[in-house]
């Protein structure tokens, strides 16, 4: 496992220094020789405390570099130049031996094990870290050469079993139905010269599911054409295994005070925050406040589950879950909540709401049972989640409205045709926080280009910000 | 601390009655057996037939095994396995567990459920989730299920709707069973399949190899896309889709299901008899010019047979040039493919009824289907409690020592249900035993 630093000089570079005319390539072949790397073993040489935080944050802002890319879906030449820019100046990999390119795959390998530490406590940080670097791997993958590929996926010992010849043939006809549309003549040459694998279903459950490959009493037969789909799936399905033993080794690890509050401080970067998890919340709102404030600054999803409840008086339970907490982190206190919901649940009667509903109430807030004061549920968790069925309201609009609806809704709500078309463009794509994002956009006028929404509270702190600042009359930090 | 239990599920409770399915009332018919049951005599009040089915005809032994994967010392495919009951009064239970078979059995017999589902197999025994932090109370595997209703066939069938079912439209289940089973086992490798009636209106499978109870959400999203083919709400009158040459799994269940679409389409269910029928089969094709043709020469011509139809709209489509030729056998395939509930199948926490049930509203039993002959399965025939007691009365008192160690159960209308399900179990010991022998290669 990842060793504690010293803060002396550089052993490893002075070492490396002594060499440099002698022994440099095969060190390079020894220790690095690919720009891939499947981070499959940690860094044993030691390193700086500089360098532990260095190399850190500047992989993180490649990260954030892809997933900015990435999000706002630009197309790929343009996806190519954003993603190489941040990587040249933060994190290069070059090919060319005139680059030091020991020192490049080190901080690589370094860079990404020091990340792995600070995103791996939650779910959420560890499915945005593994997120982004899966982007990154595949970036450089599709980046790297036919040759160089073929030679690191070799030694990555994928153990893929390449089809033979014979058993080819034997199963030509199903391999044949199963060719990618898109060949549409000469399907008995393409299926001769492709190299196919035999993989357990479970490799690509993306290909199964699609149906998208011939599969035999549990085998998956692959042609090479989706090999980028292999990888990836292996990539991902081992990065997720590893994050999570990290997860484990980490309460020994955070022992050296020195690493702590640097793995702190690169976890702050994230915007994965947490919001309403605290114990006491201190806010001012009051019960009555509660519509309005919602009204003018809450996201679709939520406004659609305020309008359910006023409309109805009532809610059902994961609306009550999604709606409440989301209540809580904007600073809705226990008592307040009380007197908000008994209101809204007007039809009830006394003995009713307290029986039913009150306990519920109490619970979110960690004063019942467990005594865990839950947070607000995330963008990703809304919709990944629990999807809505009749006589429900929760879940995110974009995702879970029927398309004619979310449009009668947009409309309703005053964006303009050439709005609503943008936002159900993104939509056909499932980019539903792109979506709410761009939403928010056009419903605030003048402050555009924000990151893209993660959670709902987020989209509530940043209406209630450009609210104060419209009345301030200053623009917002616009990115250009 | 019963009371501490309901309201800490409480939040739950709300969510998970929606999710147990109590049925669409049924609609009278003349002399259905399937009819509501009614209480006649004292001696056929439900109550005490239920109470009789659990003291004496419900097979603990083999059910224990099964959901054990041994016949021996409890293992944590048991112990650690989410039991839920629903009980007389509508009280559902979640998260209860057991520590072995004399415990399960006593506690059956004690509440006598209306209903049991089985759940995952979590980290820690459900009953003592909460002695744990939160997050280490998981799911780590559970069989791959499936639940295949009816009422998602309402739209093609034309003999009943709801909670009814006959002879004519349980075909549709036959044809089910036929595709699923083959799929699993051919195209996934699947083994220790068990099919079972689900009471009244459907069936479930259960597939119990180790394999398959690994598999994580993903890998059941996976195979339960692989196998669907009817995808669209009510809105959409198109259903199935697919490329001019079909993939070797799906040209397989075609080539299962297609003899049956002039017997049972377009004969028994008649779909192309009255215009309202038709109509739904029509709207299917998008070239107007043909569906005015077929509209008008089906209306004309009324002594047209079924099948006659069928020809003049496949001699249609070949001649358009407006639809492909394979939007013909996509209408089949909209006709006769299974139709499947997949929010069932991709949650591994997800809990589905218990093999061996009663179903309150048919009073049969949720038995065992042999996929091999599932054409003669007769879901009107499948033994009720009533007929189960009647049996049981009719025993000989003075049974001799050797006729009294048979089980009761084998000595009624159960036994060759009871049977499917041993064979069932064996196979399944047999391959665990296998297993631990030659030490695990999991080398697929």
């Amino acid at each position: 496992m990842f060793k504690s630093k010293k803060s002396r000089t550089n052993r490893f570079a002075a070492v490396a220094n002594q060499h440099v005319s002698v022994g440099r390539d095969s060190m390079l072949d020894s220790e690095y020789p690919f720009r891939l790397n499947m981070y499959l073993d940690p860094p044993t040489d030691e390193i700086t405390i500089e360098e532990f935080e260095i190399f850190a944050l500047d992989r993180l802002q490649v990260l954030k570099a892809i997933e900015s890319a990435k999000l706002r879906n630009l197309n790929d030449e343009q996806f190519k130049k954003d993603v190489q820019y941040a990587v040249d100046k933060y994190l290069p990999m070059h090919s060319n031996t005139a680059f030091d390119l020991i020192s490049e795959r080190r901080k690589d390998h370094i860079s990404h094990f020091v990340l792995r530490l600070a995103y791996c406590r939650s779910d959420e940080s560890r499915e945005w870290f593994l997120r982004q670097e899966a982007a990154l791997f595949k970036y450089r993958l599709l980046e790297e050469n036919v040759k160089d590929r073929s030679a690191f996926l070799e030694s990555a010992k994928l153990d893929w079993h390449v089809v033979t010849a014979e058993q080819k043939q034997a199963i030509q006809n199903q391999l044949e139905r199963c060719v990618p549309l898109k060949i549409k003549h000469n399907v008995k040459e393409y299926v001769e010269q492709q190299t196919y694998f035999e993989v357990p279903f479970e490799k690509v459950p993306s290909l199964v599911r699609q149906r998208a490959i011939y599969l035999h009493q549990g085998k998956a037969y692959v042609p090479m054409e989706h090999q980028t789909s292999l990888v990836m799936e292996e990539f991902t399905s081992r990065l997720e295994s590893m994050l999570v033993a990290t997860a484990k080794a980490l309460p020994r690890l955070e022992e050296d005070d020195r690493l702590k509050p640097i793995l702190l401080n690169v976890e702050k970067q994230y915007v994965g925050k947490v919001y309403g998890a605290e114990q006491v919340v201190d806010g001012d709102l009051t019960a009555a406040n509660v519509d309005g404030a919602v009204e003018q600054h809450a996201p679709l999803c939520m406004r659609t589950l305020h309008d359910a409840l006023v409309q109805d008086k009532h809610l059902k339970h994961s609306g009550r879950m999604q709606f409440g907490l989301f209540l809580k982190a904007i600073g809705l206190s226990v008592d307040q909540a009380l007197l908000y919901w008994r209101m809204a649940f007007s039809k009830k009667t006394d003995d009713e709401f307290q029986k039913n509903y009150a306990y519920n109430i109490r619970h979110n807030y960690g004063l019942e049972g467990r005594r865990v004061s839950y947070g607000a549920y995330s963008c990703s968790k809304i919709i990944k989640g629990d999807a809505p069925s009749a006589g429900d309201h929760h879940g995110c609009p974009f995702r879970h409205f029927s398309s004619g609806n979310l449009e009668a809704r947009l409309y309703k709500d005053k964006l303009l045709p050439n709005q609503v078309r943008d936002i159900m463009n993104l939509i056909q794509g499932s980019h539903y926080q792109l979506a709410c994002t761009k939403y928010f956009e056009f419903t605030h006028p003048g402050h555009d280009r924000i990151d893209t929404i993660q959670h709902p509270n987020a989209y509530y702190e940043l209406s209630v910000a450009s609210a104060a600042e419209t009345e301030q009359g200053e623009p917002m930090d616009v990115e250009r | 601390m019963f009371d501490d239990f309901l309201s800490d599920d409480d939040a739950m409770l709300e969510k998970n009655l929606a999710s147990v399915q109590l049925g669409t009332p049924d609609r009278q018919q003349h002399g259905d057996p399937l009819r509501t049951f009614k209480v006649t005599q004292a001696d056929h009040d439900p109550v005490l037939l239920l109470r009789t089915f659990y003291q004496r005809l419900f097979p603990y032994k083999t059910f224990y095994s099964w959901l054990n994967y041994s016949n021996a010392e409890p293992t944590k495919t048991f112990t650690h396995r989410e039991f839920s009951f629903t009980l007389a009064n509508d009280i559902y239970i979640r998260f209860q567990s057991f520590n072995d078979l004399p415990a399960f059995k006593k506690e059956i017999e004690r509440l006598q459920p209306v209903k049991m589902d089985l759940g995952a197999i979590y980290t820690i025994r459900p009953k003592e989730r909460k002695t744990v932090n939160e997050k280490a109370f998981r799911p780590l595997e559970k069989e791959f299920v499936l639940d295949i209703d009816m009422t998602d066939y309402d739209e093609i069938r034309t003999c009943c709707t709801g909670g009814d079912i006959c002879h004519k439209c349980w075909t549709f289940m036959t044809l089910a069973i036929k595709v699923i089973d083959a799929c699993l086992r051919d195209d996934f490798g699947f083994q220790h399949i068990l099919w079972v009636y689900s009471g009244r209106r459907g069936v479930h499978c259960w597939v119990s190899d180790e394999r398959a109870r690994q598999m994580d959400n993903e890998s059941r999203k996976a195979v339960i896309g692989y196998m669907e083919v009817i995808k669209g709400g009510a809105e959409v009158q198109r259903k199935v889709k697919l490329m001019k040459i079909l993939h070797p799994s799906l040209e397989r269940s075609y080539k299962t299901i297609e003899p049956y679409f002039e017997s049972l389409i377009l004969d028994q269910q008649g779909v192309l008899d009255t215009k309202e029928e038709w109509t739904k089969m029509v709207s299917i094709l998008s070239d107007a010019n043909i569906r005015d043709q077929l509209n008008n020469e089906w209306s004309n011509n009324p002594s047209l047979s079924g099948a006659e139809k069928w020809d003049q709209l496949v001699q249609a489509v070949h001649q358009s040039r407006n639809e492909f030729d394979s939007i013909t056998r996509d209408i089949q395939l909209q006709y006769l493919y299974p139709r499947l509930d997949s929010n069932v199948s991709t949650n591994i926490n997800h809990l589905l009824k218990s093999p061996f049930c009663v179903h309150p509203k048919t009073q049969r039993v949720c038995v065992p289907i042999d996929p091999e002959n599932c054409d003669n399965f007769d879901p009107l025939a499948v033994p009720t409690l009533m007929t189960l007691n009647d049996e049981l009365n009719k025993l000989a008192m003075g049974t001799s020592d050797s006729e009294r160690k048979i089980p009761d159960y084998k000595k009624t209308s159960l036994k060759p249900y009871i049977d499917i399900f041993e064979n069932f179990v064996n196979g399944l010991l047999k391959e665990t035993q296998r297993a631990k022998r030659d030490q695990p290669d999991h080398s697929w």
